[in-house]
């Protein structure tokens, strides 16, 4: 960190402290988890249970490397486009492509069938889609459409000003890209490729489901079956230490990494065109992009709507529509609380030590196991004397919240990060206290991205329910879990049904969230 | 039915005198876990709880985890203080596990009127319902399907099934114990043949069934009885299990009486009535397994001419072993 920036950003102890509360808190909370699996398996026979330890490493970290470098090309190429390119229902289309990545991973596994499996839209062609490319391709669905939304935003922020200079300059598209467009991007690249890493190291359902067997698999499958098998405690703490390990590599690389400086205005039309060949391209990566991306996501709803009036007239479903909405939006604002407070902290230490601290505990949460947060949450209920049935809905408002945590980290630290450097001296000037730099300066700038964080971590609630496994809990359902029963019970239609609806809200929330918040900070400003 | 009902009875007054004083029945609660497809409102639970609250004046009350592994977790987990009176759901390939874990208690009750594929003497577990484990196919698609393990292997190498993963589902874990029980120490070659035709590995029955149905996969590995579920519930008789010239492998749901329970008397009274042709009645058509007493609803198959049986101990000592025999081979 070149020296003089720390002159620029404005002192604020209580953020770096309030940051430095949340994270330690959540290190703690994943201590506990482990302490009380730990303490369990202490209890425990010392078991006959083995894994290939050196193949799963391997294969695990084969898949996520390449799905975490093509969904940075892919997402890159994407928001290139989707920048340059307007036409009637972009929006709509830049919200499907958002919501991919909070879609269940059952969800958009069956999708990808729908259209490319053997009796889908595009089955003729045979392409393979179980193995190691299958896989990829499914991650590629949910990373590549969100690192594009992501880094769609970044070039959507890029200053007028640059622009008119640019083409002033005459600038050709490649040169262009290089010179304006990179700078924007590459602040937000390693946290970005950390969360895509983190997510395929992690993946479950659809390794499990487009894996074609026991050849490609993650380490968490491994840990899943160590905990669900052979009940073999241990094994799996010391499976989930080594997923651990390897992700925090991974993590403290990217916190370490300190973002470059985003610029916050908002572009209006673009007047500057690209060149005849640049914008065909445009236009291609688009058509690719909907075929790949939106395909499924479309399928899934062509999907649901013949068992429509099967599924409206159940009384399951409203109520775990309602226990969704409200969860969906404890989780969501418990997040936004988070993210604010570490981002901000963040933005306002100038260590790079204090960094690692503030962010990678909430990108930590990413790298553990699933089967073991359930776990974990499970002793630690009983263990504190909650009946697991009255605990569930508060564990299952934190570990959403967490979950979504690191996108929403991932999306509002770059402009806490620009608002230090660029306004720095503006706030020092005016003399502004904590709340004032919030209110005046950060809020009318950042307003946008937590519609997008809101609805971002909304959705990943809608979406995820591993965490109350064990808590018995017929009572307490939400659309996910409905969804899984009823594809137990045969009744598949209903499962389809559910899955397009939940698609529905998705996308809906990823539309409106964000602009309805753009407003609002408008109208403060 | 009476006997099993009145010996269940004498257990009951037996078990008072020698430990301590059990709280009457009346107004007692029973806390069932199990997996969430049987407590659910199409699942058999509701059925059961109505029919036995009418006569057993007390409440039953289900608690359903994710899975039947997921219930023996977490009473595992939870030890003597589990709020749970029984665990059902279980199978028999799970059973040695469970009983290996100390934590079950013998019911104390006889079963020899049942219909299952083998007389009843487990000590601790009763039958609850059960079912083969086979290969569901599509008629309209695959007017021949293969009839047994070998002329699956040499189907032309586009015939996919989709099975579930043993490590994660009983389905799954049943096929491993299928061709254990069928080709012994020849099962890894037959893993081996078999790589080929396997789409995937799915983490559950319905993820896998799903798969299937979609069309992604000529067979899926689900039980004699799902295309009953498609004829009955669907209307659609286009479904039909592969008939395997070496044999089926049952499973049998199994229930269990937790020694930690209080309400040891009025456990038993419930597996033992669960096993009665009126309890029995609900499981069918809401379960899709056959019943272990009364009669079998029309459009159930006639039992397979073969069924293969493996040791208990010989399952638990080895499951680990013949998991990672089967694994090598695909992999």
């Amino acid at each position: 960190m070149p020296r003089s920036a720390n002159l620029t950003i404005p002192r604020r102890p209580l953020r770096v402290i309030g940051g430095a509360v949340i994270a330690l808190a959540i290190a703690a909370l994943i201590i506990t988890l482990f302490w009380s699996i730990l303490r369990a398996a202490a209890t425990q026979q010392p078991s006959t249970s083995h894994v290939d330890l050196g193949y799963l490493i391997y294969i695990t970290t084969l898949q996520a490397v390449l799905s975490t470098a093509l969904s940075l090309v892919v997402g890159m190429a994407l928001a290139w486009a989707l920048n340059r390119l307007r036409f009637p229902g972009r929006d709509l289309i830049i919200g499907l492509f958002a919501s991919a990545i909070v879609t269940p991973g059952l969800v958009v596994a069956f999708g990808l069938l729908s259209v490319w499996g053997r009796s889908g839209w595009f089955g003729f062609l045979d392409i393979p889609v179980f193995g190691l490319g299958g896989v990829v391709a499914a991650h590629l669905i949910f990373d590549g459409a969100f690192a594009a939304r992501i880094l769609l935003a970044r070039l959507d922020g890029i200053p007028d000003g640059r622009l008119k200079t640019g083409q002033s300059l005459a600038l050709d598209p490649w040169t262009r890209f290089a010179v304006i467009d990179w700078p924007a991007l590459r602040s937000t690249l390693p946290g970005l490729a950390a969360i895509i890493f983190l997510l395929a190291f992690t993946s479950f359902p659809i390794v499990l489901l487009l894996g074609g067997g026991p050849a490609v698999q993650t380490i968490e499958v491994a840990i899943y079956s160590a905990v669900r098998l052979d009940f073999d405690l241990s094994a799996a703490v010391q499976l989930a230490l080594v997923q651990i390990a390897i992700c925090a590599v991974i993590i403290v690389l990217s916190s370490a990494l300190a973002p470059l400086s985003t610029s916050l205005d908002r572009s209006g039309e673009p007047r500057w065109r690209d060149a005849a060949m640049a914008r065909w391209l445009q236009w291609l990566v688009l058509a690719l992009a909907l075929l790949g991306f939106a395909t499924p996501l479309l399928a899934v709803l062509a999907d649901g709507i013949a068992g429509l009036g099967d599924v409206l007239v159940q009384r399951a479903f409203w109520a775990s529509l309602a226990t969704s909405l409200w969860i969906g939006i404890a989780s969501a604002l418990l997040a936004l609380l988070l993210a604010l407070v570490i981002a901000s902290a963040r933005a306002a230490s100038s260590s790079r030590l204090s960094r690692i601290v503030l962010g990678a505990p909430a990108y930590a949460y990413l790298a553990v196991p699933a089967v073991a947060l359930s776990l974990g949450a499970f002793l630690l209920v009983r263990a504190l004397g909650l009946l697991p049935e009255t605990a569930a809905p508060f564990v299952v408002v934190v570990a959403n919240a967490l979950l979504s945590l690191p996108f929403a980290m991932a999306t509002l630290a770059p402009p806490f990060e620009a608002i230090a450097r660029s306004r720095g001296r503006l706030i020092r000037a005016l003399g502004l206290g904590g709340v004032r730099q919030f209110r005046e300066i950060e809020w009318p700038l950042i307003a946008r991205d937590v519609g997008l964080v809101l609805a971002l971590s909304f959705c990943f609630s809608l979406g995820d329910l591993g965490v109350i496994a064990l808590f018995g809990t017929q009572d307490f359902a939400t659309l996910p879990l409905l969804l899984v029963r009823s594809l137990g019970a045969y009744r598949t239609h209903d499962a389809a049904t559910i899955a397009a609806l939940m698609l529905v809200l998705t996308i809906a929330a990823f539309v409106a969230l964000p602009k309805l918040f753009e407003r609002l900070g408008r109208a403060d400003a | 039915m009476v006997r099993s009902t009145l010996l269940a009875l004498a257990v009951a007054l037996g078990m008072g005198l020698t430990s301590p004083p059990a709280p009457a029945f009346a107004a007692d609660a029973l806390t069932i876990y199990t997996y969430d497809a049987f407590a659910a409102d199409y699942g058999p639970g509701p059925g059961l709880k109505f029919g036995f609250e009418k006569i057993c004046d007390c409440t039953l009350q289900f608690v359903a985890t994710d899975s039947s592994i997921g219930a023996l977790r977490r009473v595992q987990l939870e030890g003597a203080s589990t709020k749970a009176d029984i665990v059902l759901g279980l199978d028999t390939s799970l059973s040695g596990e469970a009983r290996a874990t100390g934590l079950f208690a013998p019911h104390g009750l006889t079963f020899d009127t049942l219909s299952l594929p083998s007389a009843w003497t487990d000590p601790d577990f009763t039958p609850v319902d059960f079912g083969y484990f086979a290969f569901v196919y599509d008629k309209t698609k695959t007017p021949n399907p293969p009839t047994s393990f070998d002329a699956l292997i040499k189907a032309p190498a586009n015939f996919k099934v989709v099975i579930e993963d043993p490590r994660s589902d009983t389905p799954g874990l049943g096929l491993l114990l299928w061709i254990k029980a069928a080709y012994g120490d020849k099962a890894p070659e037959i893993w081996a043949g078999l790589k080929p035709h396997i789409l995937t590995m799915a983490r559950s029955w319905s993820d896998g069934y799903g798969l299937f149905l979609k069309g992604d996969a000529d067979m899926a590995l689900s039980y004699t009885t799902s295309p009953t579920y498609h004829a009955i519930a669907e209307k659609n008789p286009n479904y039909g299990f592969a008939d395997f010239s070496e044999g089926f492998y049952p499973q049998i749901e199994t229930a269990g009486i937790l020694k930690s329970s209080p309400n040891q008397a009025l456990a038993q009274k419930f597996l033992g009535w669960l096993a009665t042709p009126d309890a029995q009645a609900v499981i069918p058509e809401t379960n899709w397994m056959y019943p272990v007493s009364g009669t079998v609803p029309d459009g159930f198959p006639p039992a397979p001419a073969k069924v293969l049986i493996l040791d208990e101990a010989a399952i638990t000592a080895n499951k680990s072993a013949w998991i990672d025999e089967a694994l090598a081979a695909l992999r």
